[in-house]
């Protein structure tokens, strides 16, 4: 047991580094793997080089690792809190919400109404996240089912991204040039301003959801046994809505809506570790998320290099499948039982 | 070590269970004797802090539980109930550990104390060849067993158990009472469970209390309270159904 979680955080970590330097080398300007090293160490030869790696290839490799590993974090957590393993934060209409707030932001800036900094993007986010999820949370006291849950929660998103289309249509041109390129979600154009922001919001957020692991296992139980270990139920439970819509609120806000990663990858890390116990599934989770992201920018800006692909139909084309396997497995359960 | 005072139960405004009082030292055994929905697992849900008790007190030590943190309150009292733990690939030693929860730091770590605890909770609950099996695939006798194990491995004071005998085969229910016999001699724990079967708390308990419609109808010695006329009455049963199935 103590052997395989081992195996698989080398495997994560060894994962890691072997795509971001695929990533950081990946692209219509040649730059070689020792090249690129050299220029991350400062001794790099050629500018162009040096700053296709450090302003666009480099920002850009660590966005996907970080948003990434805050989506498979977040979705871990949802799912946790439902009890479901299909619930993440696209399913809960929480990433649509998150969308609706910040092209409302996106707008009044536009219009020169605020000033919008990454900081306020992201709170703007965080509290779109929050309406979202308190309207889930609000027809969870009333609805039992957690599979109606999820359906609502899917309604909810449609509302929201409805909304968001209204807006956007009554919205001048040039109000909406950003929020064009951010609908389809991407991991491009990050400014180092913004990435330390989320660095900032993500490690504290994942710091805070690590010194949980002992009470969420406890909520992985269920009710009873939670209150029976002597669990304050209630604060758990404000604190993983919080935590997580923060999390994915934080991606909507810098990548736009980024599908499937938070289902897809609790699952496969659970699977690749053999445990769901918070303790491993926490961190894993997080470099899980980082790696899938990671793989799927590669693969959206060279299948069809020079242009480039959506984020989001990347993740859902290997995310997807694992949905699928996932509802395959619980039915078998089903049967089983 | 267990002074319950004029407890009133139920969920909301719904008061299941009225007015009850009773007392129960360490080593001593009380056992709940009622019929379906006369209130019984609504007062141990009450007693493990799983709902909150509408009015009257419960003392432990003399101490009163609503003055108590959560996590002395879980040292002190673990219990034993009808709902399975909903658990995604975890042995049953897993499930045992998590009885522990009270007694661990931050990260939830078991200790050299915590794993001698566990292992011997395993020994006297017969679990420790279920160890490693995932607690989704045993039966619910077994399932029955483990969850007694994780009760027992906290070395509560007060143990609480809801209809701890149902699932379990012959041999294990006599084992099980056999067990409980032991553990309440060996560390002096006081426990109070709902029985079905009238005759094995009979056999076990030092005080029976009989609830019917949430009120207490009778306490006291089981000798002296589980005779036929008693029972008969209590559970609504003719003359003619107790010879013909039970005489």
């Amino acid at each position: 047991m103590k052997k395989r979680i081992i195996f698989s955080f080398a495997l994560l970590l060894a994962l890691t580094l072997i795509f971001i330097v695929m990533s950081i080398t990946a692209g219509s300007a040649d730059i070689s793997p020792s090249e690129a090293v050299k220029i991350l160490f400062g001794g790099g030869s050629d500018d162009t080089s040096e700053l296709i790696l450090l302003k666009i290839r480099l920002p850009r490799t660590l966005a996907s690792a970080l948003l990434g590993g805050a989506l498979a974090l977040s979705g871990y957590m949802l799912q946790t809190y439902f009890h479901n393993p299909i619930a993440g934060p696209f399913v809960l209409g929480i990433s649509s919400g998150a969308r609706l707030t910040v092209a409302i932001a996106l707008i009044l800036a536009a219009r020169g109404a605020i000033l919008l900094n990454s900081a306020l993007m992201a709170a703007a986010a965080f509290a779109g996240a929050l309406i979202a999820m308190s309207a889930v949370l609000l027809m969870s006291s009333k609805i039992r089912s957690m599979s109606l849950l999820v359906v609502c929660g899917v309604m909810i998103g449609y509302i929201c991204t409805a909304i968001t289309d209204i807006i956007v249509n009554f919205a001048d041109d040039s109000d909406i040039v950003n929020l064009r390129g951010w609908s389809v979600g991407t991991f491009s154009g990050f400014k180092s301003e913004s990435l330390i922001v989320c660095a900032v919001i993500i490690f504290a957020a994942l710091t805070a959801v690590f010194f949980m692991s002992k009470p969420i296992s406890a909520y992985q139980l269920g009710e009873s046994y939670a209150v029976d270990m002597g669990v304050n139920i209630k604060a758990v439970r404000i604190a993983m809505i919080l935590l997580s819509s923060l999390l994915s609120g934080c991606v909507a806000a810098f990548a736009g809506p980024v599908t499937f990663v938070g289902i897809a990858v609790p699952f496969l890390v659970k699977m690749l570790f053999g445990t769901a116990k918070p303790l491993v599934m926490i961190p894993a989770c997080f470099l899980g998320g980082g790696v899938f992201c990671i793989i799927s920018d590669i693969i959206a800006r060279t299948v069809i290099s020079p242009s480039e692909l959506g984020i989001s139909t990347v993740t859902s084309v290997l995310g997807a499948p694992v949905v699928l396997m996932i509802m395959l497995r619980k039915n078998k359960e089903r049967v089983r039982d | 070590m267990l002074e319950i005072k004029h407890l009133c139960a139920g969920y909301g405004k719904r008061e299941i269970a009225h007015d009850i009082s009773f007392t129960v030292s360490g080593g001593e055994i009380l056992t709940f004797i009622g019929q379906n929905g006369s209130g019984k697992s609504t007062l141990l849900k009450t007693l493990a802090g799983q709902i909150p008790p509408l009015s009257g007190e419960m003392l432990i030590e003399g101490m009163s539980v609503s003055g108590m943190s959560r996590n002395d309150l879980a040292k002190c009292v673990s219990a034993m109930l009808t709902d399975r733990p909903k658990t995604d690939m975890m042995t049953c030693r897993d499930v045992i550990e998590t009885g522990r929860y009270p007694y661990t730091g931050t990260f939830g770590l078991l200790g050299d104390a915590d794993r001698k605890a566990v292992a011997e909770a395993m020994r006297l609950t017969d679990t420790a060849e279920l160890a490693d099996c995932f607690f989704t695939e045993i039966s619910d006798g077994q399932k029955q067993r483990v969850m007694l194990a994780r009760a027992v491995c906290r070395e509560p004071k007060i143990l609480l158990l809801d209809e701890p005998t149902s699932f379990l085969d012959i041999h294990y229910k006599l084992t099980f009472l056999e067990m409980l016999d032991r553990l309440r001699h060996e560390r002096n724990i006081a426990v109070v469970m709902s029985l079905h079967e009238t005759e094995l708390a009979g056999k076990i308990s030092d005080t029976v209390l009989l609830l019917k419609k949430g009120c207490c109808t009778g306490m006291g010695k089981p000798s002296e309270l589980l005779d036929r006329k008693t029972l008969t009455d209590h559970f609504d049963i003719s003359d003619e159904l107790y010879e013909k199935y039970h005489g």
